[in-house]
């Protein structure tokens, strides 16, 4: 931790406006401060969005995108919810270039939502986080984005919205989608509705 | 009462504790008498939590030497070193793993060992002995090209004795590192008092170095037609990469 980072170093912004004001400068070491205190948090999150392989080269970007745009960080959040920001439109942004479009948000829902039926399908006891790891990427990005904002970085369902650019309902209803899904690929079976 | 259909559409909400009211109501009121919607009630309350509980995931070092290098390139003056003064300690931490990895690479390879001889291996407390840093440098760097090309001659020489799957991991993964290693060089050859570069690139000579070692112990165990011995070498290679 770099010990210049005071608090009141900027009166009236946020704590991290210190290490953003020392990343601009180019100060010594600072940047790599940054990349240390937030790189496995974006690269977990990166991973689950896009995929290990490509999320080593888009954390990069992610982080070469910072480095220009640290101009750009005000303080009104912290840091590293701004990088948090930037890493996921990066995602988004390869996950679109890839025509993985976010259209798939909307995709079957109606489909995978008729889930009446008998309980076919429960997981049993714990769920293992590899095997979750594994499912996720089954997924399609829609839903796997709605999921790994929702429930395993914990945003709000506007927050996910705003991030996604779609409305609060669809985020809802792709988050459940997600988990149904995820819930018939961790017990092995395919989701009521899909069977045909 | 609801059905199945419309109680199950309103579990996520209900686990999420956004249900209220008479819906909720309804919706706990079903489940209390259906064993299939509680227990997929269960089941995507285990999915929701399993997924809060997962964690960061560490990025591999060389992404943040490729940041590193990147940034440079951009911004010549950005990523000085913080503290100078500490490349001394970890030049001699260098020199020393250097010199271990060759000595025990060396040593425990049984298979051509008519044509391989272990180097001269320096004591790291010699190097309390380099007065400048730039002879520490120089030694350090001899060290790690020694190590390496002992160990690439023995890689090559039984390359074959690999899996083809496994050697292309190898592979690609020397040819990162020696893309780093390059990186670094020419930083430094830009500017030679570049701190972050030196560091880069005895990061990355120190992982070739681990690549390589893997490489050869994992040939050894396939030799020797030690499945085990060869699993261990290969899971200890992913664990020091």
């Amino acid at each position: 931790m770099p010990s210049s980072n005071s608090p009141n170093r900027i009166p009236g912004g946020h704590p991290d406006l210190a290490l953003a004001e020392q990343c601009r400068k180019n100060e010594p070491g600072a940047f790599e401060e940054l990349y240390r205190r937030h790189s496995s948090r974006l690269f977990g999150l990166s991973c689950r969005l896009v995929g290990r392989t490509e999320a080593e080269d888009l954390l990069q970007e992610i982080f070469l995108a910072a480095h220009r745009k640290m101009g750009l960080y005000k303080g009104e959040s912290s840091l590293g919810t701004w990088l948090f920001r930037l890493a996921t439109n990066q995602c988004l942004d390869y996950l679109r270039s890839k025509r993985a479009r976010l259209a798939m948000l909307t995709d079957s829902i109606d489909q995978e939502s008729r889930t009446a039926g008998v309980g076919a399908g429960a997981i049993l006891g714990v769920v293992d986080r590899m095997d979750l790891e594994r499912a996720l990427q089954l997924l399609p990005p829609g839903c796997r984005a709605v999921f790994v904002l929702h429930d395993v970085e914990g945003c709000e369902h506007r927050e996910v919205a705003e991030l996604l650019g779609v409305s609060d309902g669809t985020s809802k209803s792709q988050l459940h989608k997600a988990r149904v899904r995820l819930r018939a690929l961790l017990s092995g079976s395919p989701p009521q509705g899909q069977q045909r | 009462m609801m059905t199945c259909e419309e109680t199950r559409l309103r579990i996520s909400p209900l686990i999420d504790g956004e249900l209220s009211g008479p819906d909720a109501a309804a919706v706990l009121a079903h489940l209390a008498g259906c064993d299939a919607c509680s227990w997929f009630r269960q089941d995507l309350d285990r999915v929701r939590r399993a997924a809060a509980s997962l964690g960061p995931i560490s990025p591999p070092d060389h992404v943040w030497l490729h940041v590193a290098g990147q940034t440079r390139m951009e911004y010549p003056d950005a990523l000085k070193p913080r503290r100078p003064a500490a490349h001394r300690g970890a030049i001699a931490q260098w020199l020393g793993i250097a010199a271990a990895l060759v000595v025990v690479t060396i040593g425990a390879y049984v298979v051509g060992s008519t044509t391989s001889s272990a180097p001269q291996s320096s004591n790291p407390a010699s190097s309390a002995s380099v007065e400048t840093v730039a002879e520490e440098l120089n030694l350090a760097m001899q060290h790690y090209e020694r190590a390496i090309t002992e160990l690439e001659t023995l890689a090559q020489s039984g390359s074959s004795a690999l899996d083809p799957a496994m050697a292309k991991i190898l592979n690609q993964n020397i040819k990162t590192i020696n893309a780093a290693i390059s990186e670094s060089r020419t930083a430094l050859v830009q500017n030679p008092g570049n701190g972050p570069a030196r560091d880069s690139l005895f990061e990355a000579l120190r992982r070739k170095v681990v690549v390589l070692q893997a490489t050869v112990n994992l040939m050894n165990e396939m030799r020797k037609g030690n499945q085990v011995g060869a699993i261990e070498a290969a899971a200890a290679f992913g664990k020091k990469s």
